[in-house]
């Protein structure tokens, strides 16, 4: 949407908790560094949840509820035994996935094949439907606000963090769990067309700021202007129209290769932009993409000043450049004033 | 806040486009036929509510619901004036299943698909130019959803016009898991009949265009109807069983943003699945609703038609809705022969279409996903005025 006009004016809305759900990497700190070593022989995070009804969910599903669990703690959402400090009505679910279910939809249709309708079972009929994810965030924790889920191709995952920021300036929620999510199977392998996928989750709380101060919880960073059009030019000079000034830090969309917009369109001398390629280092994030970014943003503007001024450049989608059918962008700011 | 549809267009297993699916709606015509799509030897159930497209029987093709999305909202695109030019307008798209049936094919049959596809961004691009686009996966209520988010986008003045459409097909995955799921198989839905079996599904797409009323129509040569509301929540109970007492708090919340109280009510459109679960969910939510009223408020579920069009289904129900408050007339819930006790005080139209003396105004839109989301949107007949030709059709 056009959000560029609004949302320099509107109400911040802001991150106070991070979760991850990635092999090898113990906490969002990680996010700015490369892979650690061995971290393919490092404990599967799905390992992390316990309790009976994990046999009939998708491995998206589980990546994405241990991310949601930390994010949600470490915004002081939950207790130390895991109950909601908010009402239930007041929380909201924003999912990003592409191929969440790919696998799911995949293997019950080659059982159909094998051993007709009887070969199936019934407790998959939830998952077949692509927002088996985030109901059961919203199942796990009680959260009874707006629930949605986005599958909006490369851009989905910023797409899904600024849906969040809507439906908090609308007041229909406070507070929302934004989750990307993607999950490394051969269905995804054969679907996506790529060799090295992403196999994990990342969750952020976003709230108004008025709701942090009010219950007091740090912010990690603010959101600001954001923006999805054809070209990824284009969706860069929206933002950065709202809200001029240097960007510190750029996330770039996957294949950046196919995105021609040097740093010299980001308000600084061409190359002097640090680049953070998170689709390099972690393979191809697809809905995952633009949740990783605003975490490792969040996580970069918290290594810095933290002060308001700091901003990084999210952009996911390569757009008209790189065959993708649009480009999105997302300024993440400091949170302090 | 209000909203102005001010654009339809639908295509369904009863018709191809908003005029045609109504006619068959009030004639109560039903979809339902020999299933198409499948090899029939794999399942149990027979019959579904296919759009019969495809190439031969038996043979079936990607790309089905990307097709069927293009044309309703070319037509609400059309019918709102604004051409085919959709380059300045968020376009939202709830969905079920997206491509997933292209999916299965790639998957399984090997036939071509390409991963961009899996989202409608990438058809509305290249067909309409639109890349503000919204593919949101929200289950059987997702075109609902999608309207409760393009009413926040106008409101928060993100966009002066938005598209909202709802598409599925039917998954292979889908038809043979519900298939395994029910004792015995559904021969067709028939919601709140004591011989109900269970719920099937239909095919289609939907779309509405829809803008802030107190600009106007804008380029369009009229206002189809007022959208007073849409309340949107989650059960965060169960992943398929419906709770009773949070879809009466959706209602609730959406009489409440349109300013209405439940005797204002002039029409529900059901969500009405056919499934026992729903049917006393819904029934148990509308009884304590409207508790209290001397007559309930008119009532049809027109899935008995059309089948469950899934992410689809919301916005079928609305845009048919819009037609009862032009016309007058509500279609029958067909093949409610015997009805269960639950709806015993509830006016459901049964049989034959009615057309009631009284003007009705007011309607209430019910739609109910997986995932425990419910959404339910309010919409308010608008007095029949055609623009002039020279007015705002010039911008």
């Amino acid at each position: 949407m056009s959000d560029v006009r609004t949302a320099a004016a509107a109400a911040e809305v802001v991150i106070t908790g991070i979760g991850t759900a990635v092999r090898g990497l113990d906490g969002p700190g990680q996010l700015l560094e490369p892979l650690p070593d061995g971290h393919r022989d490092a404990a599967d995070p799905v390992g992390r949840l316990s309790g009976r009804g994990l046999r009939y969910k998708d491995r998206a599903t589980k990546l994405a509820m241990v991310a949601a669990r930390d994010a949600l703690r470490d915004a002081s959402l939950t207790d130390e035994s895991g109950g909601l400090t908010v009402p239930g009505e007041s929380v909201g679910v924003s999912a990003s996935t592409n191929y969440g279910n790919a696998d799911t939809v995949c293997e019950t249709v080659s059982t159909i094949a094998e051993s007709t309708y009887l070969g199936t079972s019934p407790m998959m009929l939830p998952a077949t439907s692509s927002n088996v994810v985030a109901s059961w965030i919203a199942i796990t924790h009680g959260l009874r606000g707006a629930n949605l889920t986005l599958c909006n191709g490369p851009t989905s995952g910023l797409d899904a963090v600024n849906w969040a920021r809507v439906l908090i300036r609308s007041g229909r929620v406070e507070r929302m769990v934004v989750v990307g999510v993607e999950p490394d199977n051969p269905a995804v392998r054969q679907v996506a067309g790529v060799p090295a996928l992403f196999d994990g989750a990342v969750a952020l709380v976003v709230e108004s700021s008025l709701s942090a101060g009010a219950r007091g919880v740090r912010v990690l960073a603010g959101l600001g202007p954001y923006a999805r059009r054809g070209r990824h030019a284009d969706a860069v000079s929206s933002v950065r129209a709202v809200r001029p000034g240097p960007v510190g830090l750029w996330c770039v969309p996957e294949h950046p290769e196919g995105v021609r917009a040097p740093a010299a369109g980001l308000g600084a001398a061409a190359g002097s932009v640090p680049v953070h390629d998170l689709a390099a280092v972690h393979g191809s994030a697809s809905g995952a993409l633009g949740v990783l970014q605003c975490a490792a943003a969040a996580v970069w503007l918290s290594s810095r000043s933290g002060a308001v001024e700091e901003v990084v450049l999210a952009s996911a989608g390569t757009g008209d450049a790189g065959g993708d059918d649009a480009s999105a962008a997302l300024l993440v700011t400091g949170g302090v004033r | 806040m209000s909203w102005i549809v001010t654009g339809m267009g639908a295509v369904a297993s009863v018709g191809g486009s908003v005029g045609e699916i109504f006619e068959s709606l009030v004639a109560g015509r039903s979809g339902l036929g020999p299933l198409l799509g499948y090899d029939r030897e794999k399942f149990r159930a027979q019959v579904a509510y296919e759009i019969d497209d495809r190439p031969a029987l038996g043979v079936d093709e990607p790309l089905r619901a990307t097709r069927w999305l293009e044309r309703a909202v070319g037509a609400a695109a059309a019918d709102a004036g604004l051409g085919d030019d959709l380059s300045g307008v968020p376009v939202l798209v709830g969905t079920t299943l997206r491509e997933l049936r292209s999916v299965e094919l790639s998957w399984r049959d090997g036939v071509p698909f390409d991963a961009a596809d899996l989202h409608f961004g990438t058809m509305l691009r290249r067909r309409f130019g639109a890349a503000d686009t919204h593919t949101v996966a929200n289950a059987c209520s997702a075109s609902l959803y999608a309207l409760a988010l393009g009413a926040d986008l106008l409101d928060q003045g993100a966009a002066d016009t938005v598209v909202v459409a709802g598409v599925d097909t039917i998954t292979e995955s889908t038809y043979g898991l519900l298939d395994r799921c029910y004792p015995e198989a559904p021969d067709r839905v028939r919601p709140f009949d004591r011989a109900r079996r269970g719920m099937l599904q239909g095919e289609g797409a939907v779309a509405v265009v829809l803008r802030r009323e107190a600009d106007g129509p804008g380029p369009a040569p009229r206002t189809h109807a007022r959208v007073r509301g849409v309340a949107v929540n989650c059960d965060a109970y169960h992943p398929s069983a419906p709770d009773a007492k949070s879809i009466a708090a959706a209602v609730q919340d959406a009489h409440r943003r349109a300013g209405v109280r439940p005797a204002d009510i002039d029409l529900v459109m059901l969500h009405g699945t056919g499934t026992p679960l729903n049917d006393e969910a819904e029934s148990t939510a509308l009884g304590s609703v409207f508790a209290g009223l001397d007559v309930s408020p008119y009532m049809t579920a027109i899935k008995s038609m059309t089948g469950h069009t899934a992410g689809a289904s919301g916005l079928h129900s609305l845009v048919a809705a819009v037609d009862v408050l032009r016309t007058g007339t509500v279609p029958p819930t067909v093949y409610l022969d015997d009805p269960v006790e639950a709806v015993a005080g509830f006016r459901l139209v049964r049989g034959t279409a009615e057309r009631p003396e009284q003007a009705l105004r007011l309607a209430q839109i019910d739609s109910f996903g997986f995932g425990g989301l419910n959404a339910v949107a309010v919409v308010e007949r608008v007095e029949e005025r055609v623009q002039e030709s020279s007015g705002a059709g010039d911008e």
